[in-house]
C-alpha cells in the first residue's frame, strides 16, 4: 500500500488509459481510434503521461487498464515508457491489464509488459475462423492469435483472457461451438463473448444496410449465447457478467469496479471518468487532446453530475449486469437507498414473470432474462 | 327595459363559416368592445376551443344598439358548432326568439347547416339566412342563396350578404335583427320564470347560472327556487355579460344574464331547469328539454394503478364545468380499477381526453370508444349498456338494440358512388337523395351509430377529397343481429378489447382485429397468443413472437451515461401500456380495434 493513509480499497478508483491508435480500423468498431499511419505517437504518449501525472495526488488506484484502440500498435519503447510510468506511480494496484492485438504483441513486447508489472493480458482474438476475421476486418490470422496467447503463457502470464465475437454474418451454431472449443483449448482464464452489434457509421453497418451481408437470425444469435454460457461453465469459466466469463478468482477486477459503480479515472482522448461524483469524458480528438494537455488545460469536454436518483439507478443497472447481482446491504451502503423498496414495482413484476431471482440474499437477473436483459434493466433506469 | 326593444338570438353555423368572427364584429359595431380589445374569437374562452376553432360551451353577451332613435338590447347567445354538441345548440336556441343561420359564400350549405336549421325549426325560432365571406374571390353568393332556398326554405331574396371579416353588411344585419326578429313576449306581470340555459363553476363564487327571463323579474337579495330540485337560494348577484360579468340590480322579462346564489355544487343545477321566485312561485316550469344523451363511452385507466385517486380528482375537476360528461368507477377484471366515461360524441371525448392530459400528469390508458346499446331482458326489463363487457349472458337477452341516426351527407356529385358503397358496407340505408344544384347533392341515410361514429367521417372526406360534410342526429334504437367478439390475450379474456358487431361481419372483423393487435402489441420475453372468440367459440388465433435477444453486449465505464439514456428511452416506450397478466398492452392496441381498414 502507499505510504500515506490511503482511502479504503472501496473508494480507490480504477485507472483506465486509452491508446487511440490502431494499425487499421476494424469493420465493426465504434470506438474512438485513428490509424497509426502518419501520427506523432511520441507526442501523444507524452501527453498521456502528462495527464497521468496530474493524478499523482490520487494516492491509490485499485486497478489499471490500458486499452484502445490497440495499445500494442505503439512502438515497443513508447509502450514500455507508458506502462513503466503508470506502474511506478501506483505500484500497489492489484490488477494491471493491457489489451493486446494478436500479431502485434510479440515476445519482446510481452516481455516488457511482464517486466513492468502487467499481470493480466486481454487479447482481441475475436474469432478462430479465418473467414470471420476477414469479414470483421481484423488484420491478424488465426495462427497469430494462437501464437500470441501461447507466448504470453510461456512468459509466465497466469491471467490471460481473449475477446470473441459471435453471430458474425455467415456463422452457425456449429462454427461458434468450434470457436469456443478452440478458445478453451488454450487454457486461458477469461473470455469475453460479444454478440456482433452493428454500430451506425461502421463499414459493417453500411454493408448490412446495403444488403451485402445479413445479420444472423435472432434465434441463432440467442442459441449461440446460451451455448457459450453452458459450454464455458462446463469448462470451468463461469459467467460473471452478461458478456464475461472467467475461472474463479480471475474475474476482471477493473471491469467489476465499473459494474459495482465504483469510481474510475480515464486518461487519454475520449476516455471517460467517474470520479469525485462526476461523470466526465475527455475530448474525442487526438490533436485537440494533445493541444489541451500541452497548454496545461484539462482534456475534459463533457461533464455531468449524476444526482442521487441517477446514482441509485446506475448502480442498480450496472450491478444487475453481473451474476452476483445486487447485494441489498451493499446497495444501501453505496447509495443510501433500499433496493427492494425503490424498485418495488419493477421487482414485483419481473420476479412474478421469472426474470429476476433472489439467490443467497442477492437479487439478480434469472438465466432466461440474460439474453433480453435490456428489456428488464430498462425498468431500473429511472425512479 | 321594455321587451319591445329586446332581441335574443343565436348564430348557428358550420365550423369555419365565420360564426365567431361575426360575433366579434357585432361586439365592435355595438361598442361592446373596442377593436383593440377584440381578441380574436372572444367568445371562445377555453384554449382547446380556440385551438380547434370550435365552440364547446354556449355563452352569452349583451349588446346595446341604436336603431331608429331607440336603444335596443341585443342578447347574443353563442352556440357550439359541432355535431356532438347539438344538445347545447338546442338549449341555446330555447333561450332565443331568433337565429342567424350563417353560410360561407364559397362553401355553400353543409350538412351541419342543415342539421342546425332543423334544430332551429324544431325550437320554433325565427331564422334569418346570412351569407358570409362575400369578400372572398371564390364567393358565389347567388348560388349559395339558391341552395339556402332549396334546402332550408329561406327565400333567397331574404338572405343577407355580409363579410364578417371586413364588416361589410354587418350594420345592416344588426338593423334587420331589430327590425325583423320578434321581441320577447311581455309577461312582466306574471310570476318570475327564468330558463337556466347553461352554468359553470367558479372557484370563488360557486355555480354561476346563465339564465333567460321569460316572465316577471329577478332581483338581487330575492330568494329564488329551482323548480326541478325544489331547493331555494338567496340571489347574491345578478349580472350581464358585457362581455365581462357586470352586476345589475335586476333582470326583467326578456333579458339574459347570470345569477350567483351561493350554489356550491354544479350537480345541483340542472341546465334546462326553471328559476322562480321562492315567495311567489310560478305554477308550472318552462318547457324543459331532455338531458343530453351520452352516445359514446370509453374506459379510462391509470397506467399505474396507484394513480387511481389522482385520476378521480382530475375527472372531478373536469366534470365541474361539463355537466354532459360523466364518469363512474369501473373495475375491469383485466385492467383493474378505472372509470367508465360517457360523452356526447367522439369529439367531446377527444376534448376531455386532451384536457385530462394537458392539465394533469397522469399516464392514461383508454379503451376504444363504444356506443351505448339497449338490451331487452327476458323479463322485459330494458337496460342501457355502454360497454360490450356489460352485455348480459345471451340466455337472458330477449333483444339487443343499437342506436340509429338520421345521417346527412352533402357532397359533390362525382363522389356519390364511393360514398354510397361505403355507406352500404356500413349498413346504412339510403332514405333520400336531393340535388342542391347540378354539382352538389345531399344524401340522407338511416345509419347505425356504431358504424359511423369512429372513422366514417374521415373515410367520406377521403372519398370526396375533402369535399363531403356530414351530420347526424339520434333517432331511435333498433334490434339488429348483434354479437360480441371477445379477445383472449395469453389465454386471458380482455374485456376492454371486446366489441359488439353485426353477426354478418363478426368473423371477418375478428380476424382483422387480431392481426391489428398482433402489430400493436410489442414482443415480450415470451410468446403471446391472441385468440378471437365469438359466442365462446375460438374462431382465430395469432401469435406475437417472443423476442429472443435484447441485450447490450458491451457496457463499460465510458458507456454508462449513454446507455442509461437508451434504457430510459426504452422504459418510456412502456408508458401508456396496461399490464394484463404478464403482457403489456399499449394504448394503440386498445384503439386498433376501431380500425376497420385492411
Amino acid at each position: 500500500m502507499s505510504p500515506h493513509s490511503a482511502p479504503s480499497d472501496d473508494e480507490a478508483p480504477g485507472l483506465y488509459l486509452h491508446v487511440p491508435f490502431c494499425a487499421s480500423k476494424c469493420g465493426y468498431c465504434g470506438f474512438y481510434s485513428q490509424p497509426t499511419a502518419g501520427r506523432d505517437m511520441h507526442r501523444l504518449v507524452t501527453a498521456l503521461l502528462t495527464e497521468v501525472r496530474r493524478h499523482h495526488a490520487t494516492p491509490a488506484v485499485r486497478t489499471i487498464y490500458i486499452g484502445g484502440g490497440s495499445p500494442t500498435s505503439l512502438p515497443v519503447d513508447l509502450l514500455a515508457r507508458l506502462v513503466e510510468t503508470v506502474a511506478s506511480a501506483w505500484p500497489d494496484a492489484r490488477e494491471f491489464t493491457v489489451e493486446c492485438n494478436p500479431g502485434q504483441a510479440g515476445v519482446e513486447m510481452l516481455s516488457v509488459l511482464a517486466r513492468c508489472g502487467v499481470n493480466r493480458l486481454s487479447f482481441g482474438v475475436q474469432s478462430f475462423h479465418a473467414g470471420e476475421l476477414e469479414l470483421l476486418g481484423r488484420r491478424h490470422s488465426v495462427d497469430d492469435a494462437l501464437r500470441s496467447v501461447r507466448q504470453a503463457q510461456d512468459l509466465g502470464f497466469a491471467n490471460v483472457g481473449i475477446d470473441l465475437i459471435f453471430a458474425v454474418p455467415g456463422s452457425t451454431l456449429d462454427s461458434w461451438q468450434q470457436c469456443l472449443e478452440s478458445a478453451l483449448s488454450l487454457g486461458i482464464q477469461h473470455i469475453s463473448a460479444y454478440s456482433l452489434s452493428f454500430e451506425p457509421g461502421t463499414p459493417l453497418y453500411e454493408a448490412r444496410r446495403l444488403g451485402r451481408i445479413d445479420s444472423v437470425e435472432e434465434d441463432t444469435d440467442r442459441a449461440m449465447y446460451e451455448l457459450a454460457i453452458d459450454l464455458l461453465a462446463a469448462a470451468g469459466l463461469a459467467q460473471y457478467e452478461i458478456s464475461n466469463f472467467a475461472r474463479e478468482g480471475f474475474e476482471c477486477r477493473h471491469n467489476m469496479g465499473c459494474w459495482e459503480n465504483r469510481p474510475y479515472i480515464g486518461i487519454g482522448p475520449s476516455a471517460a471518468s467517474y470520479w469525485l461524483g462526476e461523470r466526465t469524458a475527455n475530448v474525442a480528438d487526438i490533436d485537440a487532446y494533445i493541444r489541451r494537455i500541452e497548454a496545461g488545460l484539462t482534456a475534459t469536454e463533457q461533464r455531468q453530475q449524476p444526482n442521487h436518483d441517477d446514482c441509485i439507478c446506475e448502480t442498480a443497472v450496472l450491478n444487475l449486469r453481473t451474476r452476483r447481482g445486487v447485494d441489498p446491504a451493499d446497495f444501501q451502503r453505496r447509495t443510501g437507498a433500499d433496493f427492494r423498496k425503490v424498485f418495488a414495482a419493477s421487482l414485483h413484476r419481473h420476479e412474478r414473470d421469472g426474470l429476476v431471482e433472489t439467490q443467497a440474499g442477492r437479487i439478480r437477473l434469472a438465466r432466461r432474462a440474460l439474453a433480453v436483459a435490456d428489456s428488464v434493466l430498462c425498468d431500473f433506469s429511472s425512479l | 327595459m321594455d321587451t319591445k326593444y329586446i332581441r335574443n338570438f343565436s348564430i348557428v353555423a358550420h365550423i369555419d363559416h365565420g360564426k365567431s368572427t361575426l360575433a366579434d364584429r357585432m361586439l365592435e359595431l355595438t361598442g361592446t368592445i373596442t377593436a383593440r380589445e377584440a381578441k380574436e374569437q372572444l367568445l371562445d374562452d377555453m384554449d382547446i376551443e380556440r385551438e380547434r376553432g370550435i365552440t364547446i360551451k354556449a355563452s352569452a353577451v349583451t349588446m346595446h344598439y341604436e336603431y331608429e332613435g331607440q336603444t335596443y338590447m341585443l342578447n347574443l347567445i353563442d352556440t357550439p358548432g359541432h355535431v356532438d354538441f347539438h344538445y347545447e345548440v338546442s338549449r341555446a336556441l330555447a333561450a332565443c326568439e331568433g337565429a342567424l343561420l350563417v353560410v360561407d359564400a364559397s362553401q355553400g350549405v353543409e350538412a351541419q347547416t342543415v342539421a342546425n336549421a332543423y334544430l332551429a325549426v324544431e325550437t320554433g325560432v325565427e331564422i334569418m339566412g346570412v351569407i358570409n365571406k362575400v369578400d372572398l374571390p371564390a364567393a358565389q353568393p347567388e348560388v349559395v342563396a339558391e341552395e339556402i332556398e332549396h334546402v332550408l326554405g329561406i327565400r333567397r331574396n331574404e338572405c343577407f350578404a355580409i363579410s364578417a371579416k371586413t364588416g361589410k353588411g354587418v350594420r345592416e344585419l344588426l338593423d334587420a335583427i331589430c327590425e325583423l326578429l320578434p321581441a320577447p313576449a311581455d309577461r312582466s306581470s306574471e310570476p318570475a320564470r327564468a330558463l337556466v340555459f347553461d352554468s359553470h363553476s367558479d372557484p370563488y363564487r360557486g355555480v354561476i347560472c346563465y339564465v333567460r327571463v321569460f316572465s316577471g323579474k329577478l332581483r338581487v337579495r330575492q330568494r329564488m327556487r329551482l323548480m326541478h330540485t325544489g331547493r331555494s337560494y338567496l340571489i347574491t348577484e345578478l349580472g350581464k355579460f358585457r362581455p365581462a360579468m357586470t352586476p345589475v340590480e335586476e333582470l326583467g322579462t326578456g333579458e339574459v344574464g347570470y345569477i350567483v346564489a351561493n350554489i356550491r355544487d354544479l350537480a345541483d343545477v340542472h341546465v334546462g331547469d326553471t328559476v322562480t321566485d321562492d315567495a311567489n312561485p310560478a305554477q308550472d316550469p318552462l318547457k324543459s328539454y331532455q338531458p343530453p344523451m351520452q352516445m359514446v363511452f370509453s374506459d379510462f385507466y391509470p397506467g399505474d394503478n396507484t394513480e387511481y385517486s389522482k385520476l378521480r380528482a382530475a375527472f372531478e375537476k373536469l366534470a365541474l364545468n361539463d355537466a354532459s360528461f360523466s364518469f363512474v368507477p369501473q373495475n375491469s377484471p383485466a385492467l383493474g380499477f378505472g372509470f367508465r366515461c360517457g360523452f356526447l360524441g367522439l369529439l367531446h371525448m377527444e376534448i376531455i381526453q386532451e384536457r385530462l392530459e394537458r392539465e394533469n400528469d397522469i399516464d392514461i390508458v383508454q379503451t376504444a370508444p363504444t356506443v351505448s346499446y339497449e338490451v331487452i331482458m327476458s323479463d322485459g326489463q330494458v337496460r342501457r349498456i355502454g360497454s360490450p363487457s356489460e352485455l348480459p349472458d345471451r340466455t337472458h337477452i330477449q333483444e339487443l338494440r343499437e342506436p340509429f341516426v338520421r345521417l346527412e351527407i352533402i357532397t359533390s356529385t362525382e363522389s356519390i358512388g364511393g360514398i354510397m358503397k361505403l355507406a352500404e358496407a356500413r349498413r346504412c340505408k339510403l332514405v333520400k337523395t336531393d340535388y342542391l344544384n347540378p354539382t352538389r347533392v345531399m344524401m340522407e341515410y338511416r345509419a347505425p351509430l356504431a358504424e359511423i361514429v369512429y372513422d366514417f367521417y374521415d373515410q367520406i372526406k377521403g372519398i370526396s377529397r375533402g369535399y363531403a360534410t356530414m351530420d347526424y342526429e339520434l333517432t331511435d334504437f333498433e334490434a339488429t343481429n348483434l354479437v360480441r367478439i371477445d379477445i383472449l390475450v395469453n389465454g386471458q379474456p380482455v374485456d376492454a378489447l371486446s366489441i359488439i358487431v353485426h353477426r354478418d361481419n363478426a368473423e371477418q372483423r375478428g380476424r382483422k382485429l387480431i392481426l391489428k393487435l398482433k402489430k400493436a402489441i410489442p414482443r415480450h420475453q415470451f410468446e403471446v397468443p391472441l385468440q378471437v372468440a365469438i359466442g365462446g367459440k375460438i374462431i382465430a388465433r395469432e401469435t406475437v413472437k417472443a423476442y429472443r435477444k435484447d441485450v447490450t453486449a458491451k457496457l463499460y465505464g465510458g458507456d454508462v451515461t449513454r446507455k442509461m439514456k437508451v434504457l430510459k428511452k426504452q422504459k418510456e416506450g412502456k408508458r401508456r401500456m396496461k399490464s394484463i397478466g404478464s403482457v403489456q398492452i399499449p394504448q394503440k392496441a386498445f384503439m386498433s380495434i376501431l380500425d376497420t381498414s385492411d
